[in-house]
């Protein structure tokens, strides 16, 4: 298995080496687009200083860690769960099923969006500027940490996009799902405290996108946390093989429906 | 006929349900947090710059919500995919021009979604927040003539993009580098009043700034009488610039295409 | 010995989303969701030994897919049973899907971008392929098939005769027992049809390679399956050899002349003219034993004589038939001979 994995790979990487200009263009405008974004956010600082008690560079962290959860997270799902439904309806889909293989590991991986590379250069240009110039006292300890928190972080963005595509298998028209995932998502810009507790608590549980960059930063920078508190720091790098299960659970079912096999 | 048009994309718009649900979510989800980061940073203070906490809320409805309504991402996409399947050709043959026909059609994307999703969030966010009303009679005029020059520049500054993925062969990118700009510089979100000094002067200068930024300076009153006119014209000016570009690069990919067949 | 394949009263239903018309339908779509049931598949059941060619035909929305995805894995029927290789397909998809190929006229597997090799390694890399015998198959089947010059070629490149050969190909590198093909030959042109028909056949005959095959295109079964299964409307209609079938209905070959100018009436001992229209007459033949030779010869004199065709019963002529013939269809549903 993971032999045929690593040809997918070696194949995409070939497929973009075909275009590299446009490839690069891309990503070049995809990274401008991102800072112009976050500029926005830096320009309201300029102003006023702080943002819900956060400075810039700790926001700068709060947004690269989104940014790098997100970039490898959505590598291995966005652009492939996004088309399952357009595959789905021309049949396309069926031929995983008559393979000796996995098909969400096909699926993902011969679709393996390297575009986001973009998004992960410019996500570790800023977090390695905004580790610089925030106050934290980097042990062994925070240092692994961090690390675990970003790949819950990419494992659940990976999941949560996953199970909205699963949806593909059941619903005529899914793709809507992703406009109210992506609208939560940039909510998580923004340190989590700022926002009324409904949005708070919808953040932190049944959405748990906080888990993606709020929590685990809070932790580091040890501000408070609202809504999980003290036990936000254990929760974060668990939150993602949770979601995981939970996101192989539920695809599972949605093909067994799809199948007709009555889940 | 061009009417016909607006309403047949006004009922094509219609028939996607879900997605407008979710639409409606997502600008819902838009506008409230944005209105939570001004009551944030605002804190206790009454003014900042000359700028009242009501009044950014009002702001952000305006330049968040009402002049965002229209997606301009949909009309480079459509541009795109004409290109690609050779439809674009077909447009040539038509009587009307491809240019405004596709103004036609956005006119009535936009009067759908403002009934759809502007009116829902505008209502909702009076009753919950409190809207402020146009500063004066002349504001509330010249505020309507900015809405439309707003949607007039993104149109075209989308056509111009759209089209100029007929060259670079890339309509991805473009789509984006527009989106960053008009994140940025629009001012649908950080209005131009609180950026840096040192770049104020060229920001409020840009087309990008009559999108987002002046037409609801205007419905504020934070513009005298004779400004409101002057920075009209300004926005008139960039739009028949924008205008020329389009009509110039419309002419070269029309001249393209007959000579190359697409 | 025990069928390869055994469907036993297997049937398929789906659920439809109820559109209801109108503005006022669409406001009311938006809050509930109202479902009929299709049946795709009903009651069909077939057994099919290891080795045979088999040919399901029907017209169009006839259920030929569905019942391919049900004995391929891709669904679970809703009532009966499959049983492909001694399995249920369904339950134990990894372990049949290694022993079966299956290609899909109008979906492909292959990778669009890049060259057609590659997506042939891929192939190998997921079905384990041992490197000698891919190696062996695909030599002798890119000769057979003459794929050499367009290996190293993007796929996008490739016309679609080129690459539905390709994809048989590639069905066919894991040596499978059984090679699933649905609608193999549409849309090509007529010399892709028979080197894949040929192929095909060869496969079949010289491997062993069990053959199942959903068409409309009856020139796709005279040349591949000697038996063949009929449905329509998810029904199973026949269940035999094609000459069977013929002879059960009466075979009603259309005889069409075209002349150079009308050269009066023109009598044919075996045909009863339709049609005429002057120097274009029509005939219906009902005799099987008469063959184009046979007419030619006839005509052979008649200089007059611009143009000449001999057309067999379309599947649907043959499926209205199917219908319309009482007698016939008591003989054909009864136990049918299985054409091994």
């Amino acid at each position: 298995m993971a032999g045929a994995i690593g040809f997918m790979i070696r194949l995409q990487i070939k497929t973009r080496v075909q275009y590299r200009v446009a490839f690069l263009l891309n990503r070049l405008a995809q990274i401008i687009a991102y800072a112009s974004a976050f500029s926005a956010i830096w320009v309201l600082i300029h102003k006023f200083e702080t943002l819900a008690g956060w400075r810039w560079p700790e926001l700068a962290l709060l947004l690269s860690f989104q940014l790098l959860g997100y970039g490898v997270g959505a590598a291995l799902s966005f652009t492939q769960m996004r088309d399952l439904e357009d595959s789905v309806r021309s049949g396309r889909f069926d031929t995983l099923l008559v393979k000796p293989f996995s098909p969400w590991a096909y699926l993902v991986f011969s679709g393996l969006n390297l575009g986001y590379i973009g998004h992960i250069v410019l996500a570790v240009g800023m977090l390695v500027w905004s580790l610089s110039a925030v106050a934290i006292d980097w042990t062994v300890f925070r240092v692994s940490y961090a690390l675990a928190a970003l790949a819950s972080s990419a494992a659940l963005v990976c999941s949560m996009l996953t199970m909205i595509g699963a949806c593909a298998f059941v619903l005529t028209r899914s793709r809507y799902l992703y406009s109210i995932f992506f609208g939560l998502w940039e909510l998580t810009r923004y340190p989590l405290n700022l926002f009324p507790a409904p949005l708070q608590w919808l953040l932190l549980t049944a959405l748990p996108m906080g888990f993606m960059n709020y929590v685990p930063v809070a932790y580091l920078l040890g501000k408070p946390i609202v809504v999980v508190g003290e036990l936000g720091g254990v929760l974060a790098p668990l939150a993602g093989p949770l979601l995981v299960g939970l996101a192989v659970l539920q695809w599972r079912y949605c093909i067994r429906r799809y199948q007709g096999a009555g889940g | 006929m061009y009417g016909a048009v607006a309403q047949s994309a006004f009922q094509t718009q219609l028939a996607y349900r879900s997605q407008l649900w979710a639409h409606i979510f997502g600008q819902f989800i838009q506008v409230f947090f944005k209105i939570a980061i001004w009551q944030s940073v605002f804190g206790s203070l009454a003014q900042v710059d000359g700028v009242s906490l009501p009044q950014m809320i009002t702001y952000a409805v305006l330049a968040g919500t009402v002049l965002s309504a229209w997606e301009w991402a949909r009309l480079i996409q459509g541009i795109d995919v004409a290109i690609s399947t050779g439809d674009i050709a077909v447009f040539l043959l038509k009587p009307l021009h491809y240019p405004l026909y596709l103004l036609a059609s956005e006119c009535g994307n936009l009067c759908f979604r403002v009934v759809a999703i502007v009116v829902p969030i505008v209502l909702t966010v009076a009753l919950s927040y409190g809207l402020l009303p146009p500063a004066s009679l002349l504001h509330g005029a010249a505020f309507l003539v900015f809405w439309a020059l707003s949607f007039l520049i993104q149109f075209l500054l989308s056509l111009l993009f759209g089209l100029l993925a007929f060259w670079l062969m890339t309509a991805f990118s473009l789509e984006w580098l527009l989106q960053g700009l008009l994140a940025l510089l629009s001012g649908s979100f950080v209005p131009l009043w609180f950026f840096p000094d040192s770049v104020t002067a060229l920001v409020r200068h840009l087309p990008f700034a009559w999108i987002g930024f002046y037409p609801v300076a205007v419905y504020l009153g934070k513009l005298t009488p004779p400004q409101v006119f002057a920075y009209l014209a300004l926005g008139v000016v960039w739009a028949a610039i924008l205008g020329s570009g389009v009509l110039v690069l419309w002419r070269r990919a029309t001249l393209r295409i007959t000579v190359q067949g697409g | 010995m025990p069928p390869i394949i055994e469907a036993s009263a297997v049937s398929k239903s789906f659920r439809q989303h109820k559109r209801f018309p109108g503005v006022l339908g669409a406001l009311k779509s938006l809050f509930t969701q109202q479902f009929t049931e299709v049946m795709a598949v009903d009651g069909i059941s077939f057994e099919i030994g290891r080795g045979e060619a088999v040919g399901y035909l029907g017209p169009n929305g006839a259920g030929k897919s569905t019942m391919i995805k049900m004995l391929t894995g891709i669904l679970l029927p809703t009532s009966g049973s499959v049983c492909v290789l001694g399995r249920i397909p369904h339950a134990e998809r990894s372990r049949n899907a290694r022993q079966i190929g299956v290609v899909f006229g109008q979906r492909s597997q292959l990778w669009w971008d890049l060259p057609l090799v590659d997506s042939f390694e891929l192939h190998r890399r997921i079905y384990k392929i041992p490197a000698d015998r891919y190696r062996d198959n695909l030599a002798r089947f890119s000769e057979v098939l003459a794929l050499g010059p367009f290996l190293e070629r993007p796929v996008r490149q490739l016309s679609l005769g080129q690459r539905m050969r390709a994809e048989v190909v590639m069905a066919l590198l894991h040596d499978p027992q059984i090679l699933f093909l649905d609608e193999p030959t549409i849309g090509l042109d007529v010399v892709a049809k028979d080197a894949v028909r040929r192929f095909l056949r060869e496969v079949n005959r010289e491997r062993g390679v069990t053959v199942i095959l959903t068409t409309h295109d009856l020139q796709d079964i005279e040349q591949i399956c000697p038996r063949l299964i009929v449905v329509n409307e998810a029904k199973l209609l026949f269940d035999g050899p094609l000459s069977l079938l013929r002879s059960a209905l009466g075979s009603k070959r259309r005889l069409k002349l075209e002349f150079a100018a009308d050269p009066g009436p023109v009598e044919l001992p075996y045909a009863k003219l339709v049609s005429d229209a002057g120097a274009l007459k029509h005939y219906l033949i009902e005799r099987e034993d008469v063959s184009l030779v046979a007419v030619l010869s006839d005509l052979r004199d008649r200089a007059d004589l611009k143009d000449l065709s001999l057309e067999e019963p379309s599947i649907e002529e043959l499926i209205r038939s199917v219908y319309a013939g009482g007698d016939a269809q008591g003989r054909m549903s009864a136990a049918p001979p299985r054409g091994v």
